[in-house]
């Protein structure tokens, strides 16, 4: 078998998984089952948060090494349970190495649902959070546009590649403000409800699980840099909420 | 309560379409959301409410979930962990001590922001308590039925 093939397809299968939002063990132990299946069974990977190192030997005492940088890192659970279903069967389903490269191309071009879709439910998440909250059928509605809004800007943002924090800071601003409004107007009383329930959209959970998932497997750096990530999005928030928070009793609104 | 429950699933059923889990995953995931709310009332409303006991069990009872989801339909546990710690995670905390600062009260600011803490450490601690002992449990078993007379019933 052709080491140089086998460690690269090994490498591409780590790099979906990781860019999809995988935990670092399972990626290493991807990449060590994919190329023990194809029998190199002197194998190395080590995985952080945007690096993918892989070196590898077979009988003849040829080695190879491959270095992947992971650049984006997007939120998509379905690419990672199909990687890791391939990797499991290799074996009994005897896949050549054309067919798990065809599969493996195949779930990296997959598309992730579309964007109307993710406006529709993102509002629909906020809404039926703040009744489980203790909103009324107002707050619903309200709540509903609200929810609207933060995916529409959010995607928005992300098509001109702000960072992340900036997209918290503005998305969080964006609910605070026109829940007051609302309230200024009359239309709903339960402003807190409404902002804690539109700030539930925002909170990274994926980084918190992972953050604690990583360190108890031992791997303390991207255990380390994944709560980090989710301490400073929690911060961002609530600097957003708190910016407008701030200028709307400055500016003389009225007291919450 | 029921309802209460009912309104979180459908809330964690979204937030699952926005991490683009896909087909029968979508279901489980959902459930094991509203039963994580379910069991965190349930607690509450027999010990002291908001306490942070209950979010321990909740999240005990969250993290067993997923465990065992993730073994029955052979999907990685992440999947499922994500959705039913979502309605947990502590965002009103948040907002409060951010409003308690805002309004120049550094001490409620500070307690909140503190009970806050406690609330995220707890929720950590209860996944990090089942996937352990899951962890330790798989191994045990790999090592214990090593002989080949037990493999072939398991």
């Amino acid at each position: 078998m052709d080491i140089n093939r086998i460690i690269n397809l090994a490498a591409y299968a780590g790099k979906i998984m990781l860019e999809s939002g995988a935990e670092i063990y399972r990626v290493e132990e991807t990449i060590t089952r994919i190329s023990k299946s194809y029998d190199i069974y002197n194998v190395d990977a080590f995985v952080t948060l945007n690096v993918i190192i892989v070196s590898a030997s077979n009988e003849y005492e040829q080695t190879i090494s491959v270095i992947k940088r992971v650049k984006q890192r997007t939120l998509n659970l379905e690419k990672i349970s199909q990687v890791n279903n391939i990797s499991r069967h290799i074996k009994d389903q005897c896949y050549t190495l054309d067919t798990i490269e065809d599969k493996l191309s195949k779930i990296d071009f997959s598309k992730p649902y579309s964007a109307r879709i993710n406006i529709l439910f993102s509002g629909i998440a906020v809404s039926f959070l703040s009744l489980a909250y203790g909103g009324n059928m107002v707050d619903f509605i309200i709540s509903f546009i609200i929810g609207c809004l933060i995916s529409l800007i959010s995607i928005g943002l992300n098509f001109l590649q702000t960072n992340e924090f900036f997209i918290n800071i503005i998305c969080g601003a964006t609910a605070t403000l026109v829940s007051l409004m609302s309230t200024k107007f009359n239309v709903v009383s339960h402003t807190n409800t409404i902002i804690i329930s539109s700030i539930m959209i925002l909170v990274p959970g994926l980084s918190i699980t992972n953050a604690i998932r990583d360190t108890i497997s031992g791997d303390l750096l991207s255990g380390i840099s994944r709560g980090i990530e989710a301490f400073l999005v929690a911060v961002a928030i609530a600097v957003g909420t708190g910016i407008i928070l701030h200028l709307w009793i400055v500016l003389g609104g009225f007291k919450l | 309560m029921i309802i209460n429950s009912i309104y979180i699933l459908i809330a964690t059923l979204c937030f699952n379409i926005l991490e683009n889990v896909r087909g029968k995953n979508l279901i489980f995931t959902s459930l094991g959301g509203g039963l994580t709310w379910f069991f965190y009332l349930i607690s509450s409303s027999y010990i002291s409410s908001s306490s942070i006991i209950c979010f321990f069990i909740a999240s005990v009872f969250a993290s067993t979930y997923s465990e065992v989801m993730a073994r029955v339909l052979k999907t990685p546990v992440t999947t499922f962990v994500i959705g039913a710690i979502i309605p947990l995670v502590p965002g009103g905390g948040m907002y409060n001590t951010m409003l308690q600062s805002i309004q120049g009260n550094i001490n409620g600011s500070l307690s909140t922001g503190l009970k806050t803490l406690a609330t995220a450490g707890t929720i950590a601690v209860g996944i990090f308590f089942v996937s352990s002992v899951f962890k330790a449990s798989s191994l045990f078993k790999k090592k214990l039925f090593k002989n080949k007379k037990f493999k072939s019933y398991f």
